[in-house]
This record gives C-alpha cells, sequence and structure tokens, in this order.
C-alpha cells in the first residue's frame, strides 16, 4: 500500500514537473514571437520605412496571442479592466496593420489608426456628482453641489437631468465698490436649479501622460433646459429679498477622462442663460417697501451664469460587451 | 528514496518559481517602454512662432484686450524655454459701466463719494505685459473629431516671470493732495490734518511690474508644422486696479496694492520651424 503510493507520488512528480517544463518552454516562445517579430503589439509596426504611430501600454499582458497577423477573437478581459482592454486592442491593431502592410505598401500618412474603442457608453447609464464654481461673476461667487443622471441612447448621445443646490460667498469688488465708489451693488444669489439635458459626443482621443501612461478622453457638448430660483439679497437689510422663478437653458462642453469601464472623472464648462429680476434702485419706507411691491417694480436683466463642474462618474452597467469584431 | 523526494521536490519548486517569475518579467515586458513608438516629433529641437490674440477673464475694473506673440523653442519633446509678449488696450467691464452713469460730475469731498472724473482717472490700464517662461509639456496625444478629423495634439504648463507696464493719467487738478494720508505745516506754521479723502490722492498703480507667471494651454496640430495654441495664463503681480483706497485708512498709498491674479484667455496659431517633421525609432 506504502509502495503503491509512493509511486502514485512519483508518477505526479513527473506529470507536474512536465507540465512545469511545457509552460516555460510556452512561455519562452511566446516571448520569443513577441521579440522577434511575429505580431505582438511591439512589433506590428513590421512594414518597411512608411509605418504609422504605434502605441504600447505597459500592462500589455495579451499581445503576444495574436501572432500571425490574425485578429483575436480571445477572451475579454474582466470587469472594469480598462487598461488590460486597451493593451489588447492595439496589440491586435498592430497585428493587423502588420497584415495589410505587407500586401500593399501603404504610407503611415493612409493608415487612420481606428482601433476598438475601450469604452462603451451606449445603453449605459451615467451617475455623475458634481461640484462647480461661478466663473463669470466678480460680485458674487457661487458653489454648486449637484448631480447628473444621463442615459446613453447610442455611444454618442444621452438624455438626462441635473439638479444643483447653491451656495455662495461675496467677492474682492462687492466690497471695494461700497467703500471706494460709495455704491451698494445689487446682486442677486441662486438656490437651486434643475433641467432636462441632451448630450452629444463628437470628439475622443488618447493621449500619452510622460511619454509613459495612455488615457483615452472625449468631450462632449451639452444642451438643455430647465428651471432655477434666484433670491435677491437686499441692500438694505431692513427691507424683504423676494424670489424668481428662472427659465434657465444651457448649454456647454465638457471632457471626460476613463480610469475604468466604470469610472470616469469629468470636467467641464457650463452657460446657464437666463433672465433674472433684481432690486429695485428706488427702495424707501414709502416705495418698494414689500417684497411683492420690488418684485413688480424688480430691474429685468439676461445672465449668463458660467460654471466650471468637475466629478466622478459612475457607470451602470459597470461593464460593457464588444457587439462588433475588433 | 527521501532524499530523491526532496530533490524531486526541490526541482518542481525551483521551476515552478522560475516559470511564475518569468511570468512576471513577461507581463511587464513593456513596462520600461515608450507609450507611442515611430512617433512624429511635432515639437522637439523645434522653434515655435505664435502670433496670438490675449483678453482677461473676468476682470473687475478693465478687461485688457491685445495682440502678441510668442516666441519658444523646445529643447525637448517635454521641455521648453519662451517668451511672450502682448499690447493691450483697456476696455470698461459691465460693472465700470453701471458705475459711472451713477456718479456726480461734480466733486463733493464732504460725501467721499469720487466724482466721475475721479473714479474713471484712477483705473489703470496695461498697455503692454509678458512673460519668460520654462514650458513642460507631459501629454500628447490624438483625438477624432465627429469621426472625420483625426489630429494630434498636447497639453503644455508653464511657470516663469511676469512683467507688466501699467499705466495710469490722473491730472494734477484732479489728483490734487500732495501728502495723501499725512499733516502737513501750514504757512502760519500749524499743522494742517490729512484731508480724508482719497479721491484726490495720486492713484500710485503706474509703472512696471515684476511678478510670477503661470499657464497651462493646448496645441492642436492642424498640420505637422502648424498649430492651434488655447492658452489661459495668470500674469501676477502687485497692483491696485481701482487706484483708490483699498485699506480704508482714507489715503491712497503703496499699501494699498496687493498682490493680485491677472488671468487672461489666449488664441494663437503656432508656426513650428523647421517645418518637417522626425520621428522617434
Amino acid at each position: 500500500m506504502k509502495r503503491l503510493r509512493m509511486r502514485a507520488f512519483h508518477r505526479s512528480v513527473v506529470l507536474l514537473l512536465g507540465l512545469t517544463l511545457v509552460v516555460s518552454s510556452a512561455l519562452a516562445d511566446n516571448k520569443g514571437k513577441k521579440g522577434g517579430g511575429g505580431g505582438g503589439a511591439g512589433s506590428g509596426s513590421a512594414g518597411g520605412g512608411a509605418e504609422p504611430e504605434i502605441e504600447i501600454d505597459p500592462a500589455d499582458g495579451a499581445g503576444s496571442g495574436s501572432a500571425g497577423g490574425e485578429i483575436d477573437m480571445g477572451q475579454e478581459p474582466g470587469p472594469g479592466d480598462l487598461n488590460a482592454d486597451m493593451a489588447k486592442a492595439d496589440a491586435n491593431a498592430a497585428a493587423v496593420k502588420a497584415g495589410e502592410v505587407k500586401k500593399t505598401p501603404l504610407s503611415w500618412k493612409d493608415i487612420l489608426v481606428v482601433v476598438r474603442k475601450p469604452f462603451l457608453k451606449s445603453r449605459r447609464t451615467e451617475l455623475y456628482p458634481m461640484v462647480g464654481t461661478t466663473m463669470n461673476d466678480n460680485m458674487i461667487r457661487h458653489y454648486t453641489v449637484g448631480g447628473e443622471l444621463n442615459y446613453y441612447l447610442t455611444d454618442v448621445l444621452a438624455i438626462g437631468v441635473e439638479g444643483h443646490y447653491y451656495t455662495e460667498s461675496f467677492t474682492e469688488p462687492f466690497d471695494l465698490v461700497a467703500r471706494q465708489a460709495r455704491r451698494l451693488p445689487t446682486v442677486n444669489k441662486y438656490n437651486w436649479s434643475a433641467a432636462l439635458d441632451f448630450h452629444y459626443v463628437p470628439v475622443y482621443g488618447k493621449f500619452a501622460v510622460l511619454d509613459r501612461k495612455l488615457i483615452t478622453w472625449e468631450v462632449f457638448f451639452t444642451a438643455g433646459i430647465g428651471a432655477g430660483q434666484s433670491e435677491v439679497v437686499p441692500r438694505d437689510t431692513k427691507f424683504p429679498g423676494f424670489t424668481n422663478l428662472l427659465i434657465m437653458p444651457n448649454i456647454g462642453a465638457s471632457m471626460r477622462f476613463f480610469l475604468a469601464k466604470w469610472l470616469t472623472v469629468n470636467l467641464g464648462i457650463r452657460d446657464y442663460v437666463f433672465y433674472d429680476k433684481f432690486e429695485p434702485t428706488d427702495r424707501s419706507p414709502t416705495m418698494n417697501a414689500t417684497a411683492d411691491q420690488a418684485k413688480s417694480n424688480a430691474d429685468g436683466s439676461l445672465i449668463n451664469n458660467v460654471m466650471f463642474q468637475v466629478g466622478l462618474s459612475f457607470w451602470l452597467p459597470t461593464s460593457f460587451e464588444y457587439t462588433t469584431f475588433r | 528514496m527521501m532524499k530523491k523526494q526532496h530533490l524531486l521536490l526541490a526541482t518542481v519548486g525551483v521551476l515552478a518559481l522560475g516559470s511564475s517569475a518569468y511570468a512576471e518579467r513577461r507581463h511587464n515586458g513593456l513596462a520600461d517602454d515608450v507609450a507611442v513608438r515611430h512617433r512624429r516629433l511635432l515639437v522637439k529641437g523645434r522653434f515655435e512662432l505664435a502670433p496670438l490674440f490675449e483678453s482677461t477673464i473676468n476682470a473687475d475694473f478693465r478687461h485688457i484686450v491685445g495682440g502678441g506673440a510668442k516666441l519658444e523653442y523646445h529643447l525637448g519633446d517635454m521641455l521648453s524655454i519662451g517668451v511672450i509678449g502682448v499690447g493691450s488696450t483697456a476696455i470698461d467691464t459691465g460693472l465700470v459701466k453701471k458705475i459711472k452713469p451713477t456718479l456726480e460730475t461734480a466733486t463733493d469731498n464732504k460725501t467721499r463719494e469720487p466724482s466721475l472724473t475721479e473714479f474713471e482717472s484712477h483705473l489703470n490700464a496695461m498697455p503692454f505685459h509678458g512673460a519668460a517662461y520654462v514650458s513642460l509639456t507631459p501629454w500628447y496625444g490624438k483625438l477624432a473629431a465627429f469621426s472625420q478629423a483625426y489630429v494630434a495634439f498636447d497639453f503644455y504648463f508653464q511657470a516663469g516671470v511676469a512683467f507688466a507696464q501699467l499705466t495710469s493719467s490722473c491730472d494734477k487738478s484732479v489728483c490734487s493732495d500732495p501728502t495723501p494720508g499725512k499733516s502737513t505745516m501750514g504757512a502760519m506754521g500749524d499743522t494742517i490734518p490729512p484731508d480724508n479723502n482719497p479721491n484726490n490722492d495720486a492713484p500710485l498703480n503706474d509703472g512696471s511690474r515684476l511678478g510670477l507667471y503661470i499657464g497651462g494651454g493646448i496645441h492642436v496640430f492642424l498640420s505637422d508644422f502648424i498649430a492651434l495654441d488655447l492658452t489661459v495664463r495668470d500674469y501676477a503681480f502687485s497692483d491696485n486696479p481701482s487706484g483708490a483706497d483699498f485699506n480704508a485708512n482714507l489715503a491712497v498709498t503703496s499699501d494699498d496694492s496687493r498682490f493680485l491674479n491677472h488671468i487672461f484667455f489666449g488664441a494663437g496659431i503656432s508656426i513650428m520651424f523647421p517645418t518637417t517633421v522626425k520621428r522617434t525609432n
């Protein structure tokens, strides 16, 4: 019994040894192909002097599987592994290009890098909590806490809603005008806003950071219609302020940087345009003393409230599947 | 027998370790490689000359709007040195346009309210400004617009020394106080106290200024040697744009100047020399 067990042990050891050697030689073989021009990410440019730019991600772990210029239909990277997926896409693109270049000597100018998009948004929901601040008001600066909920109908078109809560602080000129020019500024603060938005993504690209790390990004434009509330800040606190309900269309442009399949960083500028009503300049105990009187005699003006916004986007579902070939 | 077992186990262990270590090395095989091979060196070793337009963002009293040029030499792919100079004119902001119609034309020293002339003549302008800087370009890439136009771009950040020439013109008849905030001796030997009226003090907001410069921008390459150049620049130096009493001591003195940021948006067309590009390996 003991002897038999020993033989079984020997057999399993030999089997394990054999497997280890096979794995080692397979790895060595792969490395050899990669370095030797068989088709990995580093060798996809074999095509003479006219070569396209070839991008390499240090996290490349899949590039060697596509030797021979064939399209890799292999296993997808795990959920959230954006870098691995990008590396795999780049490696395959390089392999495909290597095959084409051998047949037709194209100039690098003729070859557009149209690899598979590393991040798909179609039929996904974006939850985008954000903060923002005023860019174009030198009297009062607003800060916002808010968010967007967007649904991408296609990869470039989305519909969504947004909402913001505002706080404010007065800037240096607000005080200076009172002290230096002896004039009390008339300002309104904003309380909240909400809108229905449409987003369009016309630009996407990628860039290398310090010639090492590749990051993909895109630019999207937004247009929407919504409502908000402003509140008069009384020049004299003896008199009450009043609030205004505002119709607030908005337009904007933003950038999105892809960190994972479920996470992006967004930053952008949005212009909220509205017609606001301000406290009348002639206010006294006998004139425009009440909020209703002041509101009925308020001075109106078209306002562009330009906000800088930044936040993180969380994407649901947290992963996606490609439905087309690479 | 036991010795053989141990030998076999040791061999397997070493091989397994070797395999995993090898796999680790293979996984990181490109870790030290560059991100992009055969890349066009769009800036390295090239001069960049960019005629440009520049305007302040969110100025308090006067917008500074003008044109100029920047000249930059790219020492490497990421590092460059350059200078920028801009000649400008000053345009009243919306705030000034709202204040001016409410001011009296006649001076009334009792109210401490400036007259229209006093208010206007204290504001300063910036006919010339510029900077010498070092620029770092850590990000470069390419983008597709509307899935049609594929262009290269880079982001850069700059820091250096800012300089500015400031002007203000307050006539002696308006800025008539020779000793702002100070008592003087009268003709009879008596002490005349300060008039506590900053509106007739000289604004003290002209002359040359040196300060700090920081900026950040993007090149969008329209061809191998022409790029759209968009930049946000901050020229920070000591200034008192209103030329009025800032620290509420009822006199305009040099203490009213403070270190202020002057933020500009600039747009230009960069032309690279030589016009041909090299490529990386």
